[in-house]
């Protein structure tokens, strides 16, 4: 009885231990720019010796049902376990896993940005190459059909090679090489043969970091608890005013699509804005509006700016996968959760707040061929753009902070961890 | 043949240094007052290069140039070494006693450390450091490295944790040992400072010390995600740029403690202090508000900052960003990248500089190393890779001047995209008098004339 009582003690201690720094997570970039567009502007920023966390129980986030969405599917032959969860939560944040040992999948995917990016709009990766794309959030990523914005991809133990291997990512010269890496250091010894009964290989590395991004959901938000769990003040009154909207008048959820037991907020499906078509065909040589310090801005003739930068690259979405004319500027609906979280917005990045995606909407996105016929210039005064707005910003999991407390602790366990493991890249 | 050189303990050197200071015209100005100088003519220059995708090995090379004009070698890469990797290669600098060259990647973040003492004209390898990440607990982009007593003080970037700007000092022993991680004051944790104004960010980039003033100050730049991406297409990211230091901090030199943040708005980056016995103020300026700074102990013993001029049309962002002051602290060289062009200050009134020469030096310009005393300056080309302009723009140079108080002219240079070397970065001054050594083309007769020739190197 009184080892019971030690073990519920301790269970409550570590609960509210966990609680407690995760109420402290600050979920927005730990370098405050809030307002920096203004010369009132001042810092909030955060101290990284204090980026600290606490490790969380992602087994249970990845088996049990949260409020709002389905309870999570994994395939047969890789079902949630404790071991190869923490396996992939390593290895997700190993920046050894790179050809320069710069880049891990965290430096894209930052915890506390969403675990996406929010300090630029296109990712960029070794080397600084420029990537075409906004990095996406991994949350709630094991609820997607297909993979990334063009759906090339079919499931998460396949997808986390292409970052690896990819020149303008991770850009490891080959799978044994990222095998090598793994096997050669030291920290890594006997994990993989104690959660896979094997030694690390292709198939089991992609294994383990896809349990540890199935782990990553995050729903049970106050939008859940309002519409699934019966808490009728869980949303204020413009945010119900929004979620009118968003099922009626503006019509956002006939692809981000909301269910009577549970909502993706995605369709799964492809379809033009017109973003795309307008990078591609519709590029302007206007100057760009600069901005240098806070409150400070200028303008910079086009030409000045492409002789010290690459063109913005086309985005041809889906139609690279097909190469089907009809699928040009495509690209797979988002789940519109945790979207507050998740700035700045569309496939690349080019729209910076939530209320700048209401409004390229009202505007009916840009007109073309392809524009999907489910866009159309809507009707929204500055209150309906708002509760738009304000309903979005609902849709934030209650255990996010939860979750990023988790990376916080993975990423102080790398460096303690890779600090003394030595890794052989050198030749045979 | 005037050279200084000396292995009397770092603190006489200072001492020692100012003395000369006071009596020469002018630096190697930006070297560390716990460092032996060169006043005299150096022999060769260090340039840390970057390589280049496509271009000769394609990798990051320490080159040796000898600059000396009596040497039969004159304007001729004497020497690279390979190390490996494209790391960013950035800044470079010297132990106290100079015998090792420190230079890093901002982007590998790797610290290669060169034996410069045993062949000057030929330096070795003799160890890299790379686990600055994870020893320093996530610091990234060792970019300045600074000599103390008997240490390096190395500045960060950026962070492991988001490769933004917040990052450290760090600190390390002349022998490679990590020493301390020194964390830039933010709202969370001001670790002690006063805030001048409204930001405490946590950036950094340079330091600088003034020893005699008990004082350190630090300025700040961008973190890993900015410096390595595309420059065009930061410049059209307002998130990106909003990712810009806008402080400079001044800290208690001896217990490493920062004490005060300046507000320095649009990304304050090169330090340069004076060195004249008196005067107790350091120069920085801003890339992107292009502004002339001044931090200066006033009446009452207060630090304070101050925008004292502006560097060609702010509105155009020409982009300073090497500076260099003369020994006399009367002269500020200001590179501006964007229009290529060396630009001389007339800074003897450090509150009212005046710009008094300007001359274009290349399509694009970033670092200058000038001469002890002023009478030659070394120009390379390189900002950051990506940063760099693109096309035919794209020149990669180091290029040799004389300067004779009113204009410079062109001795030499080394293309450094024919010689297929990559893009030229920083430049630090290397000299046989340093170790007590002869120059090799000055062979002497006997034994005994070889060591007068040493001796002499040293007066």
């Amino acid at each position: 009885m009184r080892v019971a009582l030690a073990t519920v003690a301790a269970i409550l201690f570590f609960v509210s231990v966990q609680l407690a720094l995760a109420e402290d997570i600050r979920l927005a970039p730990g370098d405050n720019k809030d307002n920096y567009e203004s010369a009132d502007y001042h810092t909030d920023s955060l101290a990284l010796p204090q980026r600290i966390g606490a490790p969380a129980d992602l087994l249970s986030f990845a088996t049990r049902k949260q409020t709002g969405l389905p309870a999570p599917q994994h395939p047969a032959n890789n079902q949630p376990d404790a071991q190869k969860i923490a396996l992939g939560r390593k290895l997700f944040f190993d920046r050894r896993l790179s050809r320069n040992g710069t880049m891990s999948c965290a430096m894209c995917h930052i915890p506390e940005q969403g675990f996406a990016s929010n300090e630029l709009a296109r990712s960029i990766g070794f080397e600084g190459r420029s990537l075409k794309r906004n990095a996406p959030t991994i949350l709630n990523v094991g609820f997607y059909q297909r993979l990334f914005q063009d759906a090339r991809e079919f499931t998460l133990e396949q997808q986390v090679w292409s970052p690896l291997l990819a020149t303008n990512e991770m850009n490891n010269a080959s799978i044994g090489q990222v095998i090598k890496i793994i096997q050669s250091a030291e920290d890594y010894t006997g994990l993989f043969e104690r959660a896979f009964k094997q030694a690390p290989n292709m198939q089991n590395i992609g294994m383990a970091l896809a349990q540890y991004e199935r782990s990553l959901v995050a729903a049970d938000s106050a939008f859940d608890q309002w519409l699934y769990g019966g808490d009728k003040s869980a949303l204020t009154d413009q945010q119900i005013d929004g979620y009118e909207l968003f099922i009626g008048k503006a019509g956002c959820v006939n692809c981000h699509l909301i269910g009577t037991q549970t909502a993706l907020f995605t369709d799964q499906r492809l379809h033009s804005t017109g973003l795309g078509f307008q990078t591609s065909l519709g590029d302007s040589d206007s100057p760009i509006t600069v901005q240098l310090a806070p409150g400070v801005f200028t303008s910079m003739e086009k030409a000045r700016v492409e002789s010290v930068g690459e063109k913005k690259p086309n985005d041809l979405g889906r139609y690279e996968v097909t190469l089907n004319p009809a699928d040009r500027w495509k690209f797979r609906t988002p789940s519109l959760r945790n979207v507050a979280l998740t700035a700045p917005y569309m496939h690349d990045g080019s729209l910076p707040t939530l209320a700048s995606v209401v409004k390229f909407y009202k505007q009916g996105g840009v007109e073309h061929e392809l524009l999907s016929p489910l866009i159309k210039p809507l009707n929204l005064d500055n209150d309906e753009q708002s509760a738009l707005v304000a309903f979005m910003q609902s849709l934030t999991g209650d255990n996010v902070s939860t979750l990023v407390a988790d990376a916080f602790a993975a990423n102080n366990d790398r460096a303690h961890n890779n600090n003394k493991a030595a890794i052989n890249r050198t030749a045979e | 043949m005037k050279q200084f050189t000396t292995h009397t303990l770092p603190r006489i050197l200072a001492i020692v240094s100012l003395v000369w200071a006071s009596a020469a015209q002018a630096d190697e100005t930006c070297m560390s007052p716990y460092m032996a100088k060169i006043v005299g003519q150096e022999d060769v220059v260090y340039v840390w290069t970057l390589g280049e995708e496509g271009l000769g090995d394609e990798q990051d090379k320490l080159v040796t140039i000898d600059v000396n004009p009596s040497s039969p070698d004159y304007g001729k890469v004497i020497h690279t070494l390979s190390v490996g990797g494209r790391n960013e290669a950035h800044h470079s600098g010297f132990t106290d006693d100079r015998n090792y060259l420190w230079a890093g990647g901002l982007d590998s973040n790797k610290i290669f450390i060169f034996d410069v003492h045993t062949d000057p004209a030929k330096p070795s390898l003799f160890k890299t450091i790379d686990n600055f990440e994870q020893a320093s607990g996530g610091v990234v982009g060792p970019h300045t490295f600074y000599a103390l007593a008997g240490k390096i003080m190395v500045t960060g970037l950026s962070n492991s944790a988001d490769h933004g700007g917040r990052t450290a000092m760090v600190e390390y022993s002349n022998t490679g040992d990590y020493v301390a991680t020194h964390w830039h004051p933010t709202d969370q944790d001001l670790r002690g400072a006063t805030k001048s104004g409204k930001y405490a960010d946590g950036y950094g980039y340079d330091v600088r010390a003034l020893p005699r003033r008990n004082a350190m100050f630090t300025s700040s730049f961008t973190g890993w995600t900015n410096y390595m991406m595309d420059f065009g297409t930061m410049l059209g990211d307002p998130e990106a740029m909003k990712r810009f230091g806008n402080t400079a901090i001044k800290w208690n030199l001896h217990t490493r403690q920062p004490e005060k943040i300046f507000d320095m708005p649009g990304a304050p980056l090169e330090i340069r202090c004076a060195w004249q016995p008196n005067h107790n103020y350091c120069f920085t300026t801003t890339a992107l508000t292009s502004q002339i700074w001044l931090m200066y102990e006033d009446e009452s013993g207060e630090w304070q900052a101050k925008a004292v001029g502006d560097i060609g049309d702010p509105s155009k962002v020409p982009l300073p960003v090497d500076i260099s002051i003369t020994s006399d602290d009367n002269g500020l060289w200001v590179q501006t990248f964007m229009d290529g062009k060396a630009r001389y200050f007339d800074v003897s009134d450090p509150f009212n500089p005046k710009q008094t020469y300007e001359k274009v030096i290349g399509a694009q310009l970033n670092m200058i190393s000038q001469s002890w005393d002023g009478k030659r300056a070394y120009f390379t080309s390189s900002l950051l890779d990506n940063w760099d302009k693109k096309g035919e723009a794209d020149e990669q140079f180091f290029k040799a001047y004389t300067w004779n108080g009113k204009q410079l002219e062109l001795e030499f240079m080394v293309d450094f995209k024919a010689e297929k070397l990559g893009s030229a970065h920083q430049m630090r001054f290397g000299a046989y008098g340093l170790y007590g050594l002869p120059r090799p083309w000055e062979k002497p007769a006997n034994a005994s004339a070889g060591k007068a020739a040493s001796t002499d190197a040293a007066n």
